[in-house]
C-alpha cells in the first residue's frame, strides 16, 4: 500500500517513464531468434550500468536543488576523484596488503569529493557566494588543480594483479555498480522523506525565510548537502576510472548538466522545496532508455542530443502545475 | 491530454529517426559491419570514414554502420556494450585510448563476435587482428630526413630542434617520437629545445609555436608528429615572420587541398610522410572473415608509409 | 453600470462562487463583506478580468465584458486595487502609472519630463505627495497604494475594486484615503470595497453585500442594516460580543526586561506574569514587532538584560528561545510557514526533534499534529494537503499552532488577527484564553485598539522604539492609546 502511494505521488515522470519504454519496445530490432534485443536481462542491465555515475551525482544533486542551490563542480570532482585513485594505485606502490591499498585508493578518492564538497557548501553559507558562481568557480579550479596534479597525463590502470587492476575489476562489476546506485537511492530518499534532515532541507529550501524564523540549523543543513553531493561525485569517479581502466584528468566534461537534466526531468524545480527520489531515478532511467533506443537502431550520436533536449522541455513543461489563485487574501 | 500529445509526437520524431537509417533498405542485407570510430573530427579519422564507406558499399549484401566517440572513452564503451547486444558479423574498432578500450573489446570477443583493432592498438591483445602502420618506423624515417637536412643546413650533424606531440598516451605518439630519438641518440650536437603537447590539434599547435618562439632565438627544424600540428607552427612563424629560419615536418600525408602532399607542394611544409589509412587491408581482411568460415588472419598487419617531400612530388 | 448574473467558480475540489448575480450602480460606494473563503476576492477578481468564470455573465455599461485579462479591463474602465500591489519597486511613480497604458507608455521611453507632466493630474487626485521621479522602493505603503489608484484613474476608471485597502495604513492615511473615495463618488466613480473592517465600512458606504460560502447572501442599503447583522450574515451564526479577560488571580512574574535596547529599541522595560495578556500598542514603526525579535533572539540585544523564569536569558537565536520556552508568532504569515508543505509538516517543524530519534521521524509525530490541529480549530479535509489550500484564517491558526506545540512558556503574538474574517478571530480569542487559563503569558502585538481593550489585562504602549506608557486594559480607552503613542499629551 505504502510503495503504491508512493509511486502515484511519483506521478508524471513515472508516466513518463512508461511511456518511453513502450517506445523502446515497439523501435526495438530483433535478434536472429525474434527476441527483442531491447527487452533482454543484458540490454536492460546495460542500461542501468551506463546510467549508474550519472544516477549516483543525481541523486545528491537533488538533495542540493531541493535546498534552493545547485552544483556545477560535479563533473570536475569526478575527474579529480578518478584521478587521485589512479595516483594512490599506480603510481603508489607500498607495502601493505591489497586490500589495504584499495581502501586508501577509495578513500583518497572519496575524501577529495567531500573535502570540495564541504568547501562548496562552507562558503556559499559562509561567505553568501551564489551557489551558482561558487560551484561554477571550483568547477574551474578543481579542473585545474587535477590536471596540475596529474601532469595534464591519462594514469593508465595495468592489467593482471596489480593493484589498480583488481580496483578496475571490482569497481567494474555490473551487479555491484547497479547495486551501489539502488542502495543509495534507497538511503537518499529515506533521508528525504523520514529524517528530520529532508524535513529541514525542504524547508529551508521552499522558504528560507521561515526556516529562520523557526530556529532551523540552515547553514549546517546546506553544508552537509554540499558535502554529501561532492562525496557522491567522487564515488561516481571512482566507478569511471574502473570502468574505463585510467585516471583521466579531462573526464566528466558536461556530467553536471546531465545529472541536472535528469533532476528536472524527474520534477524537481530547480527553484527548491520540491521533488523526489523516485522522480531522479526515473528522469536518469528515462535519458537511459531514450539513449538505448536510438543507439540500437545505430542514430547518429548528435542526433541523440537534439533528442535529449526535447525531452527536457517537453518533461518540465508538461509538469507546470496549475495553480488557481490563492484564494484568501 | 497534454501527455498524450507529447507522446505520440515524441513517438513519431524517434519512429522517423529510427526508420531513415542507412541500410534499411528493401533487401535486407546479409551481413552487418559496425565501425566504432573514436573522433569523426579530425581530418585523417574523416579520411578513414570516407574510404571506409566506399569499399564496403561496393559489397552489395554488407551494411555498414559507423559510430562516433566524439574522443569520448566512456561513450565509446558504451556505445561498443550496446552494439555487441545487436550481434553484428563484423566490428572494427579504432580506439580513443588504450588501457580503457581493451575491456570492453574482450567482451565483444566473448561475445564470439569477430574484432578487427584499427590503427592504434589496446593494453591486450584482444582483438582477432590488428592492423597498424609501422609508427616507429615512421619516426626513424623522419628523424634520418631531419639529419640529413641539418647535415646539409650547417656541414655537420647539428642543429636545434622543436617538437610538437599529439596525445601523449596514444600508440603513434609514443613511437613517432621514440623512432626519431632513435636515430638522434647518436648525433649528440643535434638539440631537442624543447617538446609542446598540442594533442593533433592545428589551433593548438599555433598558439603552442607562438609561446615557444617567443622563448627560443634560434630554431632549426619543427618537428611535427601530424601534419596539422606542422601547419599550425608554420602559421605561428610566419606571423612572426621566421618562416624561412625553419624547416617543417608533419606526418599524415593526406591528399586534398587541406592535406598534407598540398602543402607540401605548397612549400610550406618540407616534408611529410604517407601514414596509411589501413582501411583498405582491413576492409580486405574484413571481406574474408565474413565470407571464409575457416580463415584465421594473422595476429597483426603491418603497412608501409612513403617521404613525400617537393622532389618526390615532382619526380615523375 | 456592472453587473454579474450566475457566475460559477471552482478551483479544484472548492466551490468558490455558486451562482453570483450582484449589481453595482454608477457612483456609488459599495462593500463587500464576508468572511475569508466566501468568495469576495474571486468575484473581485473576475470582474476585473484577472480570472475567468467557469460559467455566467457579466455586463458593463449594458454590454457583455469578456477581457483578456485584467489589463484590457483597465483600459475599458475596470481597475482593482490589490492587496499585493503589482507595482515595481525597481520603476519610479511614472513609470509605474505609464505601464500598460496605451498613451502613456510611448511617452515613457522618449521624453521623462512629458511623461511627467502628463501623470501630475493624477498624482495631484489621488492626493499623493511624491514626485513622478521618485522610484518606488523609497516610498511608504500607503503612497504605494495611491500610486496604483493614480494608475487606474489615468485610465479614466469608472469602477474601482479596492481589496482590503486600510489594511497596511496608518490612521491619517486611512482618512486621506476615504476623502478621495468621496471626490471619486462625486465624480460619478463607483467603487467597491471588500474589507472586514464593520466601522469602515459603515461608515463610507452607501450599499453593503455580504457573501457566505460562495453565495451572495444579502445586498442592503447601508441604513436598512447594522453591524450585528451583517456579521451574522456573514458567520451565519450569532456571535457572542467580546468579553474582557478573566482578572488574573496571583502575580506570578515571568518574564522580567531590563533596559533592553537593540537597534531600534531604547531602554524598553516591563514586566509579565504567568497567564497575563500583555497587548503592545503603537504606530507603525513603534517597535512593536522589533520588541517580539529581540525577545526571540532574531534582533541581537546591544545592552539591557532579561530573566525568564527567574534565570538570566540572553536570546541567543530562535532555537535557544524556544528551547527555554519562548516563542515568537511573526507577523507576516510568510515569513512562519512553509507554504507548499503539508499542513501536519507545518505543524511540527519547530520542534520536529521531539517527535524523532536519532534524526529519524517517528509516527507519533501525526497523532501530536491531529492533536494541535484540532486545539487551533483548524478546518481542513486533510492535513496532509498544503497548507496553501487553506483559508488565511486558517493558515494563521496553523501558524499559530505550530508554535504552540513547544509548549512555550511566553508567546509573542505580532498581529495574529490581520486579514481575518470574524469567525476565525473568535477562534482566536477562545484560544488565546485557554492558553492564559493554562498559565502560558502572552504578548500581544496589535495595531487594532478595540481588540487590544477587550481581550489583554495590561496594554504596553510604545513610540519610536521606547516605551512611552503602561495602562490597565479595563480603564483605558482608545484616545489614551493614541494620546501616548503619538505623543501628544492633553
Amino acid at each position: 500500500m505504502r510503495l503504491w502511494q508512493t509511486l502515484q505521488r511519483a506521478g508524471r515522470p513515472f508516466i513518463g517513464l512508461v511511456l518511453v519504454f513502450l517506445l523502446g519496445l515497439i523501435l526495438s530490432p530483433r535478434d536472429s531468434s525474434g527476441m527483442l534485443i531491447f527487452l533482454t536481462a543484458g540490454n536492460l542491465s546495460d542500461i542501468l550500468l551506463q546510467q549508474a555515475e550519472i544516477g549516483l551525482i543525481a541523486l545528491a544533486m537533488t538533495f542540493v536543488i531541493i535546498g534552493a542551490g545547485i552544483d556545477l563542480s560535479v563533473g570536475s570532482v569526478l575527474a579529480a576523484s578518478a584521478s587521485r585513485a589512479a595516483v594512490l594505485l599506480v603510481r603508489w606502490t607500498p607495502e601493505l596488503p591489497l586490500a589495504l591499498h584499495l581502501a586508501i585508493a577509495i578513500l583518497g578518492g572519496l575524501g577529495v569529493g567531500a573535502a570540495v564538497g564541504a568547501l562548496n557548501g562552507v562558503v556559499i553559507t559562509r561567505l553568501g557566494l551564489q551557489p551558482f558562481v561558487m560551484t561554477l568557480a571550483t568547477m574551474i579550479g578543481v579542473r585545474g588543480a587535477t590536471r596540475w596534479f596529474t601532469d595534464n597525463t591519462n594514469i593508465d590502470f595495468g592489467f593482471g594483479a596489480a593493484a589498480s587492476s583488481r580496483f578496475a575489476a571490482i569497481l567494474s562489476d555490473k551487479s555491484l555498480v547497479i547495486t551501489l546506485w539502488v542502495v543509495f537511492a534507497v538511503i537518499a530518499h529515506l533521508v528525504l522523506t523520514r529524517t528530520v534532515y529532508g524535513r529541514y532541507l525542504r524547508a529551508i529550501g521552499e522558504n528560507e525565510r521561515a526556516a529562520a524564523y523557526t530556529g532551523l540549523p540552515i547553514r549546517a543543513v546546506r553544508i552537509a548537502a554540499y558535502t554529501a553531493c561532492g562525496a557522491l561525485a567522487a564515488l561516481a569517479g571512482l566507478i569511471h576510472a574502473a570502468r574505463t581502466h585510467q585516471g583521466n584528468p579531462n573526464d566528466g566534461v558536461a556530467y553536471e548538466l546531465d545529472a541536472i537534466a535528469a533532476v528536472v526531468i524527474g520534477g524537481t524545480a530547480l527553484a527548491g522545496g520540491r521533488g523526489t527520489i523516485i522522480g531522479t531515478v526515473t528522469g536518469t532511467i528515462i535519458l537511459g532508455l531514450l539513449t538505448n533506443t536510438l543507439r540500437l537502431r545505430m542514430v547518429d550520436s548528435n542526433v541523440e542530443l537534439m533528442i535529449k533536449a526535447a525531452i527536457i522541455i517537453l518533461a518540465v513543461w508538461l509538469q507546470r502545475r496549475d495553480r488557481a489563485f490563492p484564494v484568501s487574501p | 491530454m497534454k501527455s498524450l500529445l507529447s507522446f505520440l509526437l515524441l513517438a513519431a520524431t524517434l519512429g522517423l529517426l529510427t526508420g531513415c537509417n542507412p541500410g534499411a533498405t528493401s533487401d535486407s542485407p546479409r551481413y552487418t559491419v559496425v565501425f566504432s570510430q573514436c573522433n569523426n573530427a579530425e581530418p585523417y579519422r574523416a579520411a578513414q570514414n570516407e574510404l571506409m564507406t566506399r569499399l564496403w558499399r561496393e559489397q552489395r549484401d554488407v551494411q555498414l554502420v559507423i559510430m562516433d566517440a566524439q574522443q569520448d572513452s566512456a561513450k565509446q564503451i558504451a556505445q561498443i556494450e550496446t552494439a555487441i547486444r545487436t550481434k553484428p558479423h563484423l566490428l572494427i574498432v579504432a580506439p580513443n585510448e588504450r588501457a580503457p578500450l581493451t575491456d570492453v573489446m574482450r567482451r565483444a570477443m566473448a561475445a564470439g563476435i569477430p574484432t578487427i583493432c584499427l590503427e592504434r592498438d589496446i593494453a591486450e591483445p584482444h582483438y582477432t587482428t590488428w592492423i597498424r602502420a609501422d609508427n616507429r618506423e615512421i619516426g626513424r624515417l623522419a628523424g634520418e630526413f631531419i639529419v640529413q637536412q641539418l647535415t646539409a643546413k650547417h656541414g655537420e650533424p647539428r642543429g636545434r630542434i622543436v617538437e610538437l606531440a599529439g596525445l601523449k598516451g596514444v600508440e603513434a605518439e609514443i613511437n613517432r617520437k621514440g623512432g626519431a630519438h632513435d636515430v638522434w641518440e647518436k648525433y649528440p650536437k643535434i638539440e631537442v629545445v624543447t617538446e609542446a603537447v598540442a594533442n593533433w590539434l592545428q589551433s593548438t599547435a599555433k598558439d603552442r609555436m607562438t609561446e615557444i618562439l617567443s622563448a627560443v632565438p634560434s630554431i632549426d627544424v619543427v618537428y611535427a608528429r601530424n601534419d596539422p600540428m606542422a601547419m599550425g607552427a608554420y602559421l605561428a612563424a610566419r606571423e612572426k615572420g621566421r618562416e624561412k629560419e625553419m624547416i617543417f615536418v608533419g606526418i599524415d600525408g593526406l591528399p586534398g587541398d587541406a592535406g598534407g602532399i598540398a602543402k607540401v607542394k605548397e612549400g610550406m611544409l618540407a616534408a611529410t610522410f604517407v601514414y596509411p589509412l589501413c582501411v583498405d587491408r582491413a576492409v580486405e581482411i574484413g571481406n574474408r572473415i565474413l565470407r571464409e568460415p575457416g580463415f584465421q588472419p594473422e595476429k597483426v598487419y603491418t603497412m608501409t608509409s612513403r617521404l613525400i617531400t617537393k622532389e618526390s612530388l615532382d619526380a615523375p | 453600470m456592472l453587473s454579474c448574473t450566475d457566475l460559477r467558480k471552482t478551483y479544484g475540489a472548492t466551490q468558490a462562487l455558486r451562482g453570483v448575480s450582484w449589481q453595482l450602480a454608477p457612483g456609488e460606494v459599495h462593500a463587500l463583506c464576508g468572511e475569508n473563503g466566501a468568495g469576495k476576492s474571486t468575484l473581485a477578481r473576475i470582474c476585473c478580468g484577472i480570472t475567468k468564470p467557469d460559467a455566467g455573465e457579466i455586463r458593463f455599461q449594458d454590454r457583455p465584458a469578456t477581457w483578456s485579462g485584467p489589463a484590457e479591463a483597465r483600459r475599458a474602465g475596470v481597475g482593482i486595487i490589490l492587496q499585493e500591489l503589482d507595482l515595481f519597486a525597481g520603476l519610479t511613480v511614472a513609470e509605474n502609472i505609464a505601464l500598460g497604458h496605451p498613451r502613456l507608455e510611448r511617452h515613457s521611453r522618449v521624453k521623462r519630463a512629458e511623461l511627467h507632466r502628463a501623470v501630475q493630474p493624477f498624482l495631484d487626485e489621488t492626493g499623493c505627495t511624491a514626485s513622478p521621479a521618485t522610484p518606488l522602493g523609497e516610498l511608504g505603503i500607503a503612497q504605494w497604494q495611491l500610486v496604483a489608484i493614480a494608475r487606474v484613474l489615468s485610465l479614466d476608471a469608472r469602477v474601482i475594486f479596492m481589496d482590503e485597502p486600510t489594511s497596511a495604513l496608518t490612521d491619517d492615511a486611512v482618512e486621506r484615503l476615504f476623502s478621495l473615495i468621496g471626490r471619486l463618488r462625486s465624480r460619478g466613480v463607483a467603487i467597491v470595497y471588500v474589507s472586514h473592517k464593520m466601522a469602515e465600512i459603515f461608515r463610507i458606504s452607501d450599499r453593503i453585500s455580504v457573501m457566505r460560502d460562495g453565495e451572495l447572501v444579502a445586498s442592503s442599503h447601508r441604513d436598512e442594516t447594522d453591524i450585528a447583522t451583517v456579521i451574522r450574515q456573514m458567520v451565519g451564526r450569532p456571535v457572542a460580543p467580546r468579553r474582557a479577560p478573566p482578572p488574573l488571580s496571583t502575580a506570578r512574574p515571568v518574564l522580567d526586561a531590563r533596559g533592553m535596547c537593540t537597534r531600534k529599541l531604547r531602554d524598553v522595560s516591563f514586566t509579565l506574569s504567568a497567564g497575563e495578556i500583555l497587548g503592545v500598542a503603537g504606530l507603525v514603526g513603534s517597535g512593536r514587532s522589533e520588541l517580539g525579535r529581540a525577545l526571540a533572539g532574531l534582533s541581537p540585544l546591544t545592552g539591557g538584560n532579561l530573566s525568564l523564569l527567574g534565570t538570566p536569558f540572553r536570546p541567543g537565536g530562535v532555537r535557544e528561545a524556544v528551547e527555554r520556552g519562548l516563542v515568537l508568532v511573526p507577523e507576516d504569515r510568510r515569513e512562519g510557514l512553509v507554504l507548499d508543505m503539508p499542513i501536519r509538516q507545518n505543524l511540527t517543524l519547530a520542534c520536529l526533534d521531539r517527535y524523532a530519534r536519532g534524526g529519524w521521524i517517528l509516527e507519533r509525530e501525526i497523532p501530536a499534529a491531529t492533536a494541535m490541529r484540532d486545539r487551533c480549530r483548524v478546518r481542513c479535509q486533510d492535513d496532509l494537503l498544503p497548507v496553501t489550500s487553506l483559508s488565511g484564517g486558517n493558515q494563521q491558526k496553523v501558524l499559530i499552532g505550530k508554535w504552540l506545540l513547544p509548549s512555550p512558556k511566553v508567546c509573542f503574538l505580532d498581529d495574529p488577527t490581520r486579514g481575518i474574517d470574524i469567525g476565525a478571530k473568535d477562534d482566536l480569542y477562545l484560544m488565546f484564553a485557554e492558553l492564559t487559563a493554562a498559565g502560558v503569558a502572552v504578548i500581544w502585538a496589535s495595531s487594532e485598539l478595540p481588540e487590544l481593550l477587550a481581550n489583554a489585562h495590561r496594554i504596553l504602549v510604545m513610540r519610536e522604539g521606547r516605551v512611552a506608557g503602561v495602562l490597565d486594559a479595563a480603564t483605558a480607552d482608545q484616545e489614551s492609546i493614541i494620546h501616548l503613542a503619538t505623543g501628544n499629551t492633553r
